[in-house]
C-alpha cells in the first residue's frame, strides 16, 4: 500500500492491515506495487505510472490522453494486409522495370516524352541541353518502407494515410561530382520520371499515377500512387520517393557551410568568395540519409516505449498549430518531430549529455520536447550533435545538425515558421504546468491555426511578377524568396510593435505525370499575419539612432528613405526620427506596413495590399476616442470622492467604490456629458460608512436611516457648491427589504452619479431573517432575494469593478473587446437575458486563461475567441471560473465544480441556476447569473456562439465582421416596433399633459438623468408576462417575444392562473391564453411609445 | 345570493368602436361545465384598438358572487372578478358597471396584488403622503411613515383577481342578469367597451405615466425627510415599548410563578452573534491543536497516508466517470479542424 517509500513501510504497512483487507485492497487499489516487478497487466502498469508522481501532469489529463491516442490510431491490423498487397505488388513491378541505357539529357527527355508523353519534373532552372552528364535509369538497389507507416506513428484524419516507399537509387547512375549545380536533381527527376513511365506500362488501370513535390521542396519530385483496385472504407496513397547511397557523396562537401552551386560567370569563381547554399546541400543529404534515418527512429522505438505515443501527441500538437514538414507550413512536421525526440534521447544537451530519457513516459517526452523547443533558440545558438570537428555559424535558419548523418534536420524551415514554433512552444510548455486549470483541449483538440482569431492583423500581398532571379547563391523557390525579403523589411520596420510576423506561402499541389510543373499562378498571394504588441503598437513616433553615430544613421536613412527626419528633442538629443500620421492603432500599422513595401518593392505591390482585422473594431461606437470618454468621467469619479471625503458626517466615510460599467470602462455606450447635456444613465457608485452602533438594528429602519444619510450628503453637496444638483429618489418602495434610496448628483460638468449606501449589517439581518423558522415562505423567499442582490451590488460589484478597471490598464484591449461582445449579444437581443457583468467575467477569461493563444492584442482576436469560449462552453456540466488574481488554488476551481454538480443534482432540469460563472471572489458562481439566463437563452448563446464560429472557419480571411452582428426576428413570435423618437429629449417635451408639460420646460435636463421609458416599458412587461412570453431586446427600437410553450395548451380553469384566458370554444371545461387580448394589453401599456406590433 | 347553475348563459362579445361589427362566436357553457360547476359567470368587453395593433380584440372575465372562506359582511353585494386587464382602475370598472346597470350602482374594487393594509383605490394611493402631511403627529405616525408613491397608476398582474363592491344585494343581482341578457342577445355592439370615458379620470397611460414615474422618483426633499423623521421617532418609539415591555417580563413572575428569560437586562446574556463568534474561535482552536498533533504516533501517519491513497483512488475513479461522460457527450476526443 505505500508505492512512494516502499523501503522500510512495506512490511509494518502490511502487518498493520490484516491479510483479508490486504486482499480487498489490492484488487480495489492495484497501483500499490510500483515496486513489485510482478505488475504484469498494463493496465495496472498503467495505474502505477499514474500515481508515481510526474509521470503525467494529472490522473484526468492522462486520462484524456489516451481516450484521444484510442481515438486517433489507425487500426492497422485490420489495414496492413491491403496496404502491403498493394506495396508487394508494387515492388515487384518497380523490379521489374527495364534499364534505362545512359543518354544525353535532351535526348533522354525527348524519348519519355515521346514513348510515354511523361514530362521530367525538372527543378528550376532546368538543364541546358548542351551539358556533358547523360541520364540513365537503373534497377534500384533496394526498396524499403519508411515514415509514420513503418513506425506506427500514424493519425487518423479526414485525408488518406500516406505510405512512404523509398527507392534507392543505385551509385552506378551517379559521379563523384554530381552533387554540383543541380546535376544530382537532374538524374533523380529523370530516374522518378522513368520508374512513373514504367509503372505506367504495366498498370495504367489499376493505379493512378501522378507528381508531387515531397514536403513542397521543388528539388524533390515524388511520385504518389493511388491504388485504384481498393474496395476498403479508407483510403491511402503510397508516395515514392527516390533516395541515394549514404555515402554517395563525400560528408564534407555537403555541410551547411559549403557551396554546391558554382556561378556561372568566371570572376566569382574563387572559392573564398562561394557563397553557401545550406538548403540545396541538406536537400541532397535528406535523400542519402533516408535509410539512415529510419534506422535511428526505429531504434528510439525500440529504445523508450513512450516514444511511438509521444510521436503521435507531438503530430497531433503540430497539426493544431498548422504546422506540417512542407516548406510553406513552416518545414517542421512529424519527421522532423520524430527525429528531434529520437535524437534527444541520445544527446544534444549540454556536453553531449541526453536530453530524454528512455524511461520518460509517452507525455514526459512531448512535454520535454516542446520545452526543448521553447528553451532553445537555434538561431542564435545552433545545436551541432555528436559531431565535434565542425563549428557552424548562426544563420537565419535554425539549425540541429546530426553529425553521424550529416545533416540540418530543420533545414527547411524559415526564420518566422522557426519563430511562432518556439512561440507555440513557449505557450504550450505554460499550458502544460497551468496546474489549476485543465489544458486538454487547449494543446490538443482547439486548432489554433484559425488566422483571425490567431493573428491582430492580416495583410495580402500579391505577388510581383519581376522577382525572379533569386538574390542568393542557395536553391530556393521564388516565392520563398520573396517571403523572406518581405519578412526581413517588416521585422526591421516594425521593430518592437509587433510580438511575432508570419509569412504564409501559397503552395504546389501534385499534377499530372504527363503535364509540366505547375508554378504559382500569377493572382496569387502572400499573407502576412502579425501578432502586435498591444503597447508599442500605435506609437507615432520612432526614434533611430543619434546622428552622431554615423554609420547606423546611413543605414537607418537607407533603409526608411525620405521618411527618416533628424530631430531633436526635448532631452537635447538628436536622433534619426520617424513620425506617422495619427490614427488609429490599425491606420498607423497600415501606415507603416505601405510604406514598407512601396519602399522596398513597388508602389504596385503596395496598393494591391489588402488588409484585414480593423472591420471588428469599427462597430464599435466611437473606438478612437473612447479611452478619452471613459478617464474624463473618471476624472469626474474622483471629484465626487474628494467632495464627500471633505464633508463632515456623523459617521467615518470608509470606502466609496465605483460600480459601474461605465466607470470600469466596459459600457457599450461611451458615457458622454458635458454642461448642459449630462450623462444620460449616472453611473453607480456604493458609498459605505465605518461601523457605527447607532445604526438601528432592522432592516426597515436601515433603509431610512440610509435615505436621511443621503438626504444630508446631498444637501452638504448642494451647499459646497451650488451648481451640483442633487435630489433623493426612490426605488423598490414595494419591498421591506430591498434598498429604497438612492442620491443622484449631477455637476455642472454634467457628470451625473447616483449614490447607494451599502451597510454591512444588512447581510447578518437578512441571513437571520431566513433562518428564522416562523415567518411565512413569502418573506423567506424575498429575503433570500434581496440577500442575492445585496451580495451582488455591495459584495461582488466592488470586487468585479475593481478587478477589471486593473485589468482595463494591463491589457490595452480588453475595454474595447468586452464592449465588443457586449455589443454581440445586444445585437442579438440577449442585453435583458444577460448581465453585463457575466458578459465581462467572460471575456475576462479570454483574456486570463487564453490557452491555446496568448492574450489577445487586438479587439479582432479578443472577440473571436470569447464568441470560441462561449461556443465551446458545455454550461450543463463545467463551470466558468475566472481567477483575476491568477492565485487560485486546483482545489478552489475544484469547489466551485463540485458546487456546480450540487445544484444540478437539486434542479436537474435547471429551472433556477443555469450559468455557473465564479471567479476567486465568488465561489458560489451565481452572482451574475441568478436572474438569467434561462436555459432557453442559454441554449440560445451556444447556438449562436456556435454559428459564429462556424462562419469565421469556413469563410476565413474574408469573413465581413458585421454579418456575425447580424440578427433575424423572424424567430420571435412577435415584435414589438417602439417609436424610435421616443427617448430623446425633444420628443419627451412634447407632452399632452399640460401639467407635465409647465414643470418639464421649467426644469433642467438634469431631471430627465436616468430617464429611460424603453427600459422601464421592458422591465415592466418582463414582470407583468414573466410566466407567459420571454422577452428578447437589445440596443435597437425591437422587442422580440416568444410565447411560452407550455402555457399556449388549453387548460382547465382555475383562479390563479398567470396570464390572461379566454374559454376554449365549444368546451366547457378548459380555457387557453388569450393572445390578442395580452397584445392589446402591451400595446396599451406602451401608449404611443409602441409604434407597431408585428405577429 | 344563489345562483341556479341552469342560469348561467353564454355572452356575446362584440367588436370595438371601430364599428366593423364582426361577430364573435358565443362560448356556450353547459351546466356540467366546470367553468359552470363553480359558479361563473363570463362576461367580455371590447377593447378599443389602438394604432399599433389594430386587430380587434375582446377580454374576457369570470364573474361569480363573492364567496371567501371567512365570510364578511359585505359578501352579499361583492363580486368576484378573475381575469381582469393588466391596466384595470375603479373607474374603468365603473364605467363598465355604468353601461351594465346604470349609474350609482358600484361602490369600490380591490385588486388582488394589493396589500389589504393600504388604500385599495390606485388613484387614492398617490396621495397618501399628502394626507399624511395634514395629520398632526401623533398616534396615527404608521400612515405617513409610509414611502411616498412613485408611480401614478399600478398595474395588476395579468390573469389576476378583483372583488367589486356594489352598492347593495340588488345591484348585484341585476348586474349578474345584464351580463346573462347580454349572453342571450348576442348582439356584439352591446358589449361594454374598455376604457370608455375614464380617459380623463384617471393618470394616462405609456409615455406620459413613465415620465410622471421619474417625476415621482424625486419626491419633495423636505417631505421626505419628515417622513423618515416620523418612521424613525415611530420605530424607536416602538423599540422603546418593547425594552419596557421585556424589562417587565423580567421582573414579573407569571401565574405559575416563572419569570421569563428575556434578553437584555444589566447581566444580560452576550448577543447570540458574539456566542456564535465565541463557538468559532473555541472549535478553531480545537481543530488547530488536533493538527499540532497529528504527526506525534506513527499509527496517526499511517492512517493518514492510507486515507490520502484512498483518496487519490477515489479521485482517479471520479476522474474515469468523467472522462467517460465526457467522451459521451462530446462523441469523441478528435481534434478540431
Amino acid at each position: 500500500m505505500t508505492p512512494l517509500s516502499p523501503k522500510r513501510r512495506k512490511l509494518e504497512c502490511d502487518s498493520y492491515v490484516s491479510v483479508k483487507d490486504q486482499a480487498t485492497m489490492e484488487k480495489d487499489a492495484p497501483e500499490g506495487k510500483l515496486a513489485q516487478p510482478k505488475a504484469s497487466s498494463t493496465q495496472t502498469t498503467d495505474e502505477n505510472a499514474l500515481y508515481a508522481a510526474g509521470q503525467y501532469k494529472s490522473s484526468i489529463f492522462k486520462l484524456q490522453v489516451d481516450e484521444l491516442l484510442a481515438e486517433l490510431r489507425p487500426n492497422y491490423g485490420k489495414r496492413t494486409a491491403s496496404i502491403n498487397q498493394s506495396l508487394h505488388k508494387l515492388n515487384s513491378l518497380i523490379e521489374g522495370i527495364q534499364d534505362r541505357a545512359a543518354l544525353p539529357v535532351a535526348e533522354a527527355t525527348k524519348l519519355l516524352q515521346k514513348t510515354h508523353k511523361i514530362i521530367v519534373p525538372f527543378p528550376d532552372p532546368i538543364p541546358s541541353k548542351d551539358v556533358a552528364y547523360k541520364l540513365a535509369y537503373a534497377k534500384p538497389t533496394k526498396t524499403n518502407i519508411v515514415g509514420s507507416y513503418a513506425l506506427k506513428t500514424m493519425v487518423k484524419s479526414e485525408g488518406s494515410l500516406t505510405i512512404d516507399m523509398i527507392v534507392v537509387m543505385p551509385n552506378s547512375i551517379f559521379q563523384e561530382k554530381d552533387f554540383l549545380n543541380y546535376r544530382y536533381f537532374y538524374k533523380r527527376a529523370y530516374y522518378i520520371a522513368c520508374v512513373a513511365a514504367g509503372l505506367q506500362d504495366f498498370t495504367a488501370k489499376e493505379f493512378k499515377l501522378s507528381f508531387e513535390f515531397l514536403n513542397g521542396n521543388t528539388l524533390h519530385p515524388i511520385l504518389v500512387v493511388e491504388d485504384r483496385t481498393n474496395k476498403n472504407d479508407f483510403n491511402f496513397e503510397i508516395r515514392i520517393i527516390p533516395a541515394a547511397h549514404k555515402e554517395l557523396f563525400a560528408e564534407a562537401k555537403l555541410r551547411p557551410t559549403k557551396n554546391s552551386i558554382r556561378p556561372k560567370s568566371e570572376e566569382a569563381d574563387k572559392e573564398a568568395m562561394l557563397l553557401q547554399s545550406p538548403f540545396y546541400n541538406a536537400s541532397i543529404k535528406s535523400d542519402c540519409n533516408a535509410e539512415a534515418y529510419l534506422q535511428v527512429l526505429h531504434s528510439a522505438s525500440k529504445q523508450a516505449a513512450g516514444y511511438t505515443d509521444s510521436c503521435m501527441l507531438g503530430r497531433i500538437w503540430l497539426q493544431q498549430r498548422g504546422f506540417s514538414g512542407s516548406v510553406a507550413d513552416g518545414g517542421f512536421g512529424n519527421f522532423e518531430w520524430a527525429c528531434l525526440t529520437a535524437l534527444l534521447m541520445k544527446g544534444g544537451g549540454p556536453k553531449g549529455r541526453s536530453v530524454l530519457s528512455p524511461g520518460y513516459s509517452s507525455y514526459q517526452l512531448f512535454k520535454a520536447v516542446v520545452q526543448f523547443l521553447a528553451t532553445s533558440n537555434l538561431i542564435n545558438k545552433p545545436v551541432v550533435y555528436e559531431k565535434t570537428d565542425i563549428t557552424i555559424e548562426k544563420s537565419k535558419v535554425p539549425i540541429f545538425y546530426d553529425g553521424p548523418r550529416g545533416q540540418n534536420i530543420l533545414y527547411k524551415m524559415t526564420t518566422w515558421s522557426y519563430e511562432s514554433l518556439r512561440q507555440e512552444a513557449r505557450t504550450a510548455v505554460d499550458m502544460l504546468n497551468e496546474s489549476s486549470f485543465d489544458q486538454f483541449e487547449a494543446v490538443f483538440i482547439l486548432r489554433t491555426a484559425q488566422p483571425l482569431q490567431r493573428y491582430d492583423s492580416l495583410a495580402k500581398i500579391s505577388i510581383p511578377e519581376i522577382l525572379k532571379k533569386p538574390d542568393s547563391s542557395d536553391h530556393s523557390m521564388p516565392v520563398t524568396g520573396f517571403s523572406n525579403k518581405v519578412f526581413e523589411v517588416l521585422r526591421e520596420g516594425l521593430m518592437d510593435r509587433v510580438k511575432l510576423i508570419n509569412v504564409e506561402m501559397p503552395s504546389l499541389a501534385g499534377w499530372p505525370v504527363k503535364s509540366s510543373c505547375p508554378t504559382i499562378p500569377k493572382e496569387a498571394f502572400i499573407q502576412v499575419g502579425v501578432i502586435f504588441d498591444p503597447a508599442n503598437i500605435d506609437r507615432l513616433v520612432d526614434h533611430g539612432p543619434s546622428a552622431e553615430e554615423k554609420k547606423k544613421s546611413a543605414k537607418f536613412q537607407k533603409f526608411w528613405g525620405e521618411k527618416a527626419e533628424l530631430r531633436r528633442f526635448k532631452d537635447g538629443s538628436i536622433l534619426e526620427s520617424l513620425v506617422w500620421t495619427q490614427g488609429s492603432t490599425y491606420s498607423v500599422y497600415q501606415g507603416i506596413l505601405s510604406y514598407l513595401i512601396e519602399r522596398h518593392f513597388t508602389a504596385e505591390v503596395s496598393n494591391s495590399m489588402i488588409f484585414i482585422g480593423e472591420g471588428f473594431e469599427k462597430i464599435l461606437p466611437g473606438s478612437s476616442t473612447a479611452a478619452k470618454v471613459f478617464d474624463a468621467l473618471k476624472q469626474s469619479f474622483n471629484e465626487l470622492e474628494r467632495n464627500i471625503r471633505s464633508m463632515e458626517l456623523t459617521l467615518q466615510l470608509r470606502q466609496l467604490s465605483p460600480i459601474s460599467p461605465q466607470l470600469r470602462s466596459s459600457s457599450v455606450d461611451l458615457p458622454l456629458f458635458n454642461e448642459g447635456r449630462p450623462l444620460q444613465q449616472p453611473a453607480d457608485v456604493l458609498i459605505q460608512f465605518e461601523g457605527s452602533g447607532r445604526w438601528p438594528d432592522d432592516l426597515a429602519a436601515i433603509q431610512r436611516t440610509k435615505i436621511a444619510f443621503l438626504l444630508k450628503i446631498g444637501g452638504l453637496l448642494r451647499e459646497a457648491n451650488e451648481t451640483t444638483s442633487a435630489r433623493v429618489g426612490l426605488e423598490n418602495t414595494e419591498s421591506q427589504f430591498l434598498n429604497c434610496g438612492y442620491l443622484d448628483v449631477v455637476y455642472r460638468t454634467g457628470a451625473a452619479f447616483r449614490i447607494r449606501i451599502h451597510h454591512d449589517r444588512e447581510q447578518v439581518l437578512l441571513e437571520r431573517q431566513i433562518k428564522d423558522k416562523f415567518i411565512d415562505y413569502r418573506t423567506r423567499e424575498d429575503a433570500v432575494s434581496a440577500l442575492s442582490e445585496y451580495n451582488r451590488i455591495c459584495i461582488q460589484l466592488p470586487f468585479l469593478s475593481q478587478a477589471i478597471s486593473t485589468h482595463c490598464t494591463r491589457f490595452p484591449l480588453l475595454s474595447s473587446t468586452i464592449r465588443l461582445v457586449k455589443q454581440w449579444f445586444a445585437r442579438h437581443m440577449l442585453s435583458n437575458h444577460v448581465a453585463e457583468e457575466l458578459i465581462e467575467l467572460l471575456v475576462m477569461r479570454a483574456f486570463l486563461l487564453p490557452y491555446p493563444w496568448r492574450a489577445p492584442s487586438s479587439t479582432m482576436s479578443g472577440f473571436l475567441r470569447t464568441i470560441l469560449l462561449l461556443s465551446r462552453w458545455d454550461w450543463r456540466s463545467v463551470p466558468l471560473v475566472v481567477d483575476f488574481t491568477g492565485t487560485m488554488t486546483k482545489k478552489e476551481v475544484e469547489g466551485i465544480s463540485t458546487r456546480l454538480e450540487a445544484w444540478r443534482k437539486i434542479d436537474p432540469g435547471m429551472n433556477r441556476t443555469v450559468l455557473f460563472a465564479g471567479s476567486n471572489q465568488d465561489p458560489t458562481g451565481t452572482a451574475f447569473t441568478g436572474r438569467g439566463p434561462s436555459k432557453l437563452v442559454a441554449s440560445r448563446i451556444t447556438a449562436l456562439a456556435r454559428s459564429a464560429c462556424n462562419l469565421v472557419k469556413n469563410q476565413g480571411v474574408d469573413l465581413n465582421p458585421k454579418s456575425l452582428f447580424f440578427s433575424s426576428t423572424s424567430e420571435y413570435d412577435f415584435v414589438i416596433h417602439l417609436a424610435p423618437a421616443v427617448a430623446g429629449l425633444k420628443e419627451t417635451k412634447k407632452s399632452q399633459f399640460k401639467n407635465l408639460e409647465v414643470q418639464l420646460v421649467a426644469s433642467e435636463s438634469e431631471d430627465l438623468v436616468g430617464y429611460h421609458p424603453h427600459q422601464s416599458y421592458l422591465e415592466e412587461l418582463e414582470n407583468l408576462y414573466s410566466d407567459t412570453i420571454v422577452f428578447f431586446h437589445g440596443t435597437g427600437a425591437l422587442i422580440g417575444g416568444l410565447w411560452n410553450p407550455q402555457h399556449v395548451a388549453a387548460r382547465p380553469f382555475k383562479v390563479n392562473l398567470p396570464f390572461t384566458t379566454k374559454p376554449v370554444a365549444h368546451n366547457d371545461e378548459e380555457v387557453q391564453l388569450d393572445k390578442t387580448a395580452i397584445l392589446a394589453e402591451i400595446s396599451r401599456i406602451g401608449g404611443e411609445m409602441v409604434s407597431r406590433i408585428a405577429t | 345570493m344563489t345562483v341556479n347553475l341552469g342560469d348561467i348563459h353564454p355572452i356575446v362579445l362584440s367588436d370595438s368602436k371601430r364599428g366593423s361589427g364582426r361577430q364573435i362566436e358565443p362560448h356556450f357553457l353547459g351546466p356540467r361545465g366546470s367553468l359552470a360547476k363553480f359558479l361563473w359567470k363570463i362576461g367580455s368587453f371590447c377593447i378599443p384598438a389602438t394604432a399599433a395593433f389594430p386587430t380587434p380584440a375582446t377580454h374576457t372575465l369570470y364573474l361569480r358572487p363573492h364567496a371567501p372562506k371567512i365570510p364578511t359582511e359585505t359578501d352579499s353585494h361583492s363580486l368576484f372578478i378573475v381575469n381582469v386587464p393588466v391596466d384595470s382602475t375603479a373607474a374603468h370598472f365603473r364605467a363598465i358597471f355604468y353601461s351594465l346597470v346604470g349609474p350609482g350602482r358600484f361602490e369600490s374594487i380591490t385588486f388582488a396584488h394589493q396589500k389589504s393594509k393600504t388604500e385599495p383605490s390606485p388613484q387614492s394611493a398617490e396621495l397618501a403622503p399628502r394626507k399624511g402631511n395634514k395629520r398632526k403627529r401623533s398616534e396615527t405616525a404608521e400612515v405617513e411613515t409610509e414611502l411616498p408613491q412613485i408611480w401614478d397608476r399600478q398595474l395588476v398582474t395579468s390573469g389576476g383577481a378583483a372583488v367589486a363592491l356594489l352598492v347593495d344585494d340588488k345591484s348585484l343581482e341585476m348586474v349578474l342578469k345584464a351580463v346573462r341578457s347580454l349572453h342571450k342577445s348576442s348582439k356584439a355592439s352591446k358589449w361594454p367597451i374598455w376604457g370608455e370615458g375614464v380617459a380623463d379620470k384617471v393618470p394616462a397611460i405609456g409615455m406620459a405615466r413613465y415620465l410622471s414615474h421619474q417625476q415621482l422618483k424625486y419626491p419633495d426633499e423636505t417631505a421626505l425627510g419628515a417622513m423618515v423623521d416620523a418612521f424613525m421617532k415611530s420605530w424607536n418609539n416602538t423599540e422603546e415599548e418593547q425594552a419596557r415591555l421585556a424589562k417587565r417580563k423580567r421582573n414579573v413572575p407569571d401565574e405559575n410563578g416563572f419569570v421569563t428569560v428575556t434578553r437584555g437586562g444589566r447581566t444580560g446574556p452576550a448577543r447570540q452573534e458574539d456566542a456564535e463568534e465565541k463557538r468559532r474561535e473555541l472549535e478553531e482552536k480545537e481543530r488547530k491543536k488536533r493538527d499540532e498533533m497529528g504527526n506525534f504516533y506513527r499509527f496517526q501517519t499511517r492512517e493518514r497516508r492510507k486515507a490520502e491513497q484512498s483518496e487519490l483512488v477515489k479521485r482517479f475513479e471520479e476522474d474515469k466517470k468523467r472522462v467517460e461522460s465526457m467522451k459521451e457527450k462530446r462523441g469523441r476526443f478528435r481534434p478540431e479542424r
